[in-house]
């Protein structure tokens, strides 16, 4: 039977029509299989005023057999098997016959008891109650009060529609009694409208300029953008968030092409397209990667036959784009480094200091990275770019248009005639701003934009700022996973545990935390972070724990060594290998380090193993030391025959203590070694069982 | 329809809502949020309509009278309802209705934005309201005021004059906005923009600000200890626009901007505190 749910309320912001749907759907089917009702079909819709639920449900309960139980059978009934006063009571306090009571039998002991026949409940009784339940417990980002009330609530509320079977539900919310009427678009068709089932209110609401599915809002915003730019060969630039940020925030889309004077395209095409989407929520629109002088909007309304919207968006614009035009001119009469002077007043962090403070830094670990890169002809050009890069903080431009930071200092910097490796450099060190955005395409801002972020990582850890679960108040997470990506995409080859040590004595005295403390918990951070890029990217658990035993040196390495297990993981040689490596890890787990004396190898199987040790490891360790893990690892089965021989003709726990100790020592020693390519002990092989570790996010 | 008509036709249809049409107050403030006709009523359980015109300084926003749109003072039309009505949303847009908007032609939109002042501890839920992409007005349900929480929830509708006006005349330059029949917003105006640019951003002494901030300072926190409210209320705002001014002399850094509001703040939500009858301390 049909189900129609709207609530109507003043408009909602789009984040929190998302959180409500899917609140609304899981409340529905949670509440409704808890009351055993069948739910044949569920969906939700919603507009910016709208919450709709949308279902076909079992019109009642199955009827079903109930067992009522009394007292235990020992009160119940007498020695003799006759009903006792209390076994009388029960019967008579449900007015059951005595001969239908029976014995019930239940976990906690034998009870008397009697079964009957329970009608079930119509689904229309479960939603009276469930309706105002699921409603009142909606949450959202923002809470809010209105009028009288001290109900909260995400915007204020004004209607609630709530048929069953076509007739409304006898229910009501916050003082709302459900109805089966609703009303129009509030401009175009503000009148009151009637709708028993899902079509009639998808109808009568279209008529009244309301399409209450967001998909099918999407698609005609699509369409409509597409048929207006067809005849200029071009496209709006792509920006997926603010596509769906606009279907959810119109009940009746209406694309809005307009055109602003070409002059502006003076501008740089970053301040362009900000201004058009941050201030006016306005694509811009692309043809060969250039911005042309046009816009596109999306209206709430069904159409615009006088033209008066888009001109209106083409004046607020315009004055926008004047304004732009005002901060472009004004930023550039100063030069980035008489304005970087500033920065001396510009608060990062209360105890790691202003964003000054943060220069003098960045420049030392940005020389340092060059360093160790190898980059000896690009360092002057990179410390001077990080000592400029947070100058633009200081621009009129970036206070109004924050997210250009970064950027905007690029292009004055371009424009004083820097360097490019100096522009480019400030202009891309924020990059990348998430794991799907590029990394920095030079080097020198690949440098600087590590430098920036391994700042700011190490010293909110060293002050005691903590990630946990959803906080993340300086997006430290987003921060080191942005310096694996930009470390992993350009394989740039430099210690990380010294990078972190040499961060640690720029900081100084300035760090609450205990030194030791802080390194450990980066490495812990970012051993995580790199488990979750990994993971993303595809990588077997298990191969992505063994890749990351040996600890993060080289972030690179984690990388080359978690792919050249990834190539080997079918090979024939894997598993036996894999099985053989946690044998030995077994045997040696617990026991005190042993030397290996090669004068003690007493029998030619271990002398041979040993010897075969001593070639593969000389041979890996140039291997490993410059990452090539795929033949490190080639080269390391070699020692699988050997090993099978020793184990099958060798007793390693020898009876005599010192060539036992020898050969522990052995072990060791071929453990040891391994665990420079990689922990195999972590990898799962077929016939073992071994729980995935709850993904850390 | 002139700025003046629009003045008078908000009037008419504001008085006809129930409110009481106040006078503009006369101290610089940042908004008409600010003065104590919705600071102080706001704060009580009493139902309070009012309407009024309330000029709001942001000196930050000068332009030299060069720029088409922005102004280091405009002119706000202020609406208090408290309780929120429930019908507000269709009174308002009634009220544009009023003002000859054929809103059939355009495309009016409820943007979420919610509102906040951190110097007087306030914050709300709403919008930005757009028409045709233009803000030209603000609705927010007041949630907290000096740092109280508001029982019962007044409605604060807050039309920007010149961006409706700017709408109404379809002109894209603020300065040829007609104030009346013969008087243009030019010759109210541009010379007070020029100077008062001139003076926001360089000619301000920097030094006699800060002793004005410090003076009022003092001032209001001796005056709340005399529990004599408003006055101690007034010296607040002395204090937010003088804070506004240091501001745009770029004479202060953001540590030193966080703590300066935190000072007025902490006034402030003393003097709302007392004045609900809340005791003193916390």
């Amino acid at each position: 039977m049909e189900f129609l749910l709207e609530l109507l309320t003043e408009e909602l912001p789009a984040s929190h029509i998302r959180a409500a749907l899917e609140q609304l759907e899981a409340g529905f089917r949670k509440d409704l299989l808890e009351a055993r009702i069948d739910i044949r079909s569920l969906k939700t819709l919603a507009t910016p005023r709208r919450l709709i639920v949308a279902g076909d449900f079992a019109e009642g309960q199955e009827d079903r057999e109930e067992i009522v139980t009394g007292p235990p059978l020992a009160i119940a009934k007498g020695p003799d098997g006759a009903l006792t006063a209390a076994g009388k009571g029960f019967a008579r306090s449900h007015s059951v016959d005595e001969s239908l009571l029976e014995a019930i039998r239940t976990p906690k002991g034998e009870y008397l008891g009697f079964k009957r026949k329970a009608k079930g409940t119509p689904t229309v009784e479960i939603l009276a109650d469930a309706v105002p339940r699921i409603l009142g417990a909606l949450s959202f980002p923002k809470m809010m009060r209105w009028g009288s009330s001290p109900f909260r609530f995400s915007r204020p509320i004004h209607g609630l529609l709530c048929v069953f079977g076509g007739a409304p539900v006898p229910t009501s919310f916050e003082g709302f009694q459900a109805t089966d009427e609703t009303l129009g678009h509030r401009i175009a068709s503000p009148g009151r409208i009637k709708a028993s089932d899902l079509a009639s209110y998808r109808a009568a609401l279209e008529k009244s300029f309301v399409i209450i599915d967001p998909a099918l809002r999407k698609k005609m915003i699509v369409a409509q953008i597409e048929a207006a730019l067809a005849p200029l060969k071009a496209k709006a630039y792509p920006d997926a968030e603010l596509l769906d940020d606009l279907t959810l925030n119109v009940e009746h889309p209406l694309v809005i092409f307009g055109a602003f004077p070409e002059t502006y395209l003076n501008l740089p095409i970053e301040v362009l397209s900000t201004a058009m989407r941050e201030g006016q929520k306005l694509f811009s629109v692309v043809r060969d990667k250039k911005q042309l002088a046009y816009f596109l909007g999306v209206a709430d309304a069904p159409g615009d036959a006088k033209g008066l919207i888009r001109r209106g968006n083409e004046r607020v614009l315009r004055a926008r784009l004047e304004d732009a035009r005002f901060f472009w001119g004004q930023d550039r009469k100063v030069p980035l480094g008489e304005r970087a002077a500033g920065l001396k007043n510009v608060l990062f962090q209360e105890k790691l200091g202003t964003y000054d403070d943060k220069t003098q830094r960045l420049k030392r670990i940005a020389g340092y990275l060059c360093d160790k890169l190898g980059a000896a002809e690009i360092r002057e050009d990179v410390v001077e770019a990080a000592s400029l890069c947070k100058a633009d903080l200081l621009t009129d431009m970036v206070k109004e248009f924050s997210g250009l930071q970064g950027r905007m200092g690029g292009l004055y910097a371009r424009e004083e005639g820097l360097p490019a490796a100096v522009h480019q450099a400030i202009y891309e060190h924020y990059q990348p701003g998430s794991l799907e955005d590029a990394s920095p395409a030079s080097v020198a801002g690949a440098i600087l934009s590590i430098a920036d972020k391994m700042d700011s990582i190490v010293g909110a850890l060293g002050v005691g700022l903590q990630v946990s679960g959803s906080s993340d108040p300086f997006g430290l997470r987003r921060n080191a996973q942005g310096v694996c990506k930009v470390a992993l995409d350009r394989k740039l080859r430099f210690s990380f545990p010294l990078l972190l040590d040499r961060i640690l004595g720029i900081y100084g005295d300035r760090l609450t935390v205990g030194r030791a403390e802080i390194k450990a918990a980066c490495l812990d951070f970012f051993g995580s972070r790199l488990r979750f890029i990994l993971e993303k990217r595809g990588y077997r658990y298990d191969l992505v724990g063994a890749a990351l035993g040996p600890g993060v040196d080289q972030i690179v390495d984690v990388l080359a060594r978690v792919e050249a297990l990834d190539a080997l993981k079918s090979s024939p040689q894997f598993e036996p290998f894999i099985l053989m490596v946690k044998r030995i890890a077994n045997i040696i787990k617990g026991l005190p380090a042993a030397k290996v004396n090669p004068d003690l190898l007493a029998e030619k199987e271990e002398r041979e193993l040993f010897s075969t040790l001593s070639i593969v490891s000389s041979n890996a360790q140039p291997m490993i030391a410059r990452g090539d893990f795929a033949r490190a690892q080639g080269i390391i089965f070699k020692l699988q025959p050997e090993l099978n021989t020793f184990f099958d003709q060798v007793l390693v726990m020898a009876e005599d203590k010192k060539i036992r100790q020898n050969r522990l020592g052995l072990l060791q020693s071929i453990a040891k070694m391994l665990l420079g390519i990689a922990d195999y002990s972590q990898i799962v092989v077929e016939g073992e069982k071994s729980a995935k570790p709850k993904a850390s996010r | 329809m002139s700025v003046q008509d629009l003045i008078l036709g908000l009037h008419r249809f504001w008085a006809g809502q129930g409110c009481y049409l106040a006078q503009t107050y006369d101290v610089e403030v940042g908004a008409g949020t600010m003065t104590p006709d919705t600071f102080f009523r706001v704060l009580d359980k009493r139902n309070w309509r009012v309407g009024y015109v309330q000029p709001s300084r942001r000196p930050d926003d000068g332009r030299y009278g060069e720029n088409p749109n922005r102004v280091q003072k405009h002119f706000q039309y202020q609406v208090i309802m408290k309780p929120s009505p429930a019908a507000i949303q269709d009174i308002y847009v009634q009220s544009l209705r009023s003002l000859g908007i054929a809103l059939e032609d355009h495309d009016l939109r409820f943007d979420e934005d919610n509102w906040e002042s951190p110097t007087i501890g306030a914050w709300g839920a709403g919008w930005q309201i757009l028409l045709d992409g233009l803000e030209i007005s603000q609705f927010t349900y007041f949630q907290q005021c000096g740092g109280i929480d508001l029982a019962p929830v007044p409605v604060e509708i807050t039309y920007g004059l010149e961006r409706l006006e700017m709408f109404l005349e379809q002109k894209d330059d603020i300065y040829d906005l007609d104030w009346s029949a013969d008087v243009s917003y030019r010759d109210l105006r541009l010379r007070e923009e020029k100077e008062f640019s001139e003076y926001n951003f360089t000619a301000a002494s920097v030094t006699m600000l800060r002793q004005a901030f410090a003076a009022s300072q003092k001032e209001a926190g001796r005056l709340i200890a005399k529990d004599l409210l408003l006055p101690a209320y007034d010296m607040c705002l002395k204090c937010s626009h003088n804070f506004n001014l240091l501001d745009s002399r770029g004479a202060i850094s953001i540590t030193e901007r966080v703590k300066m509001i935190s000072q007025i703040r902490t006034l402030v939500n003393d003097i709302a505190r007392r004045y609900t009858g809340g005791k003193d301390g916390a």
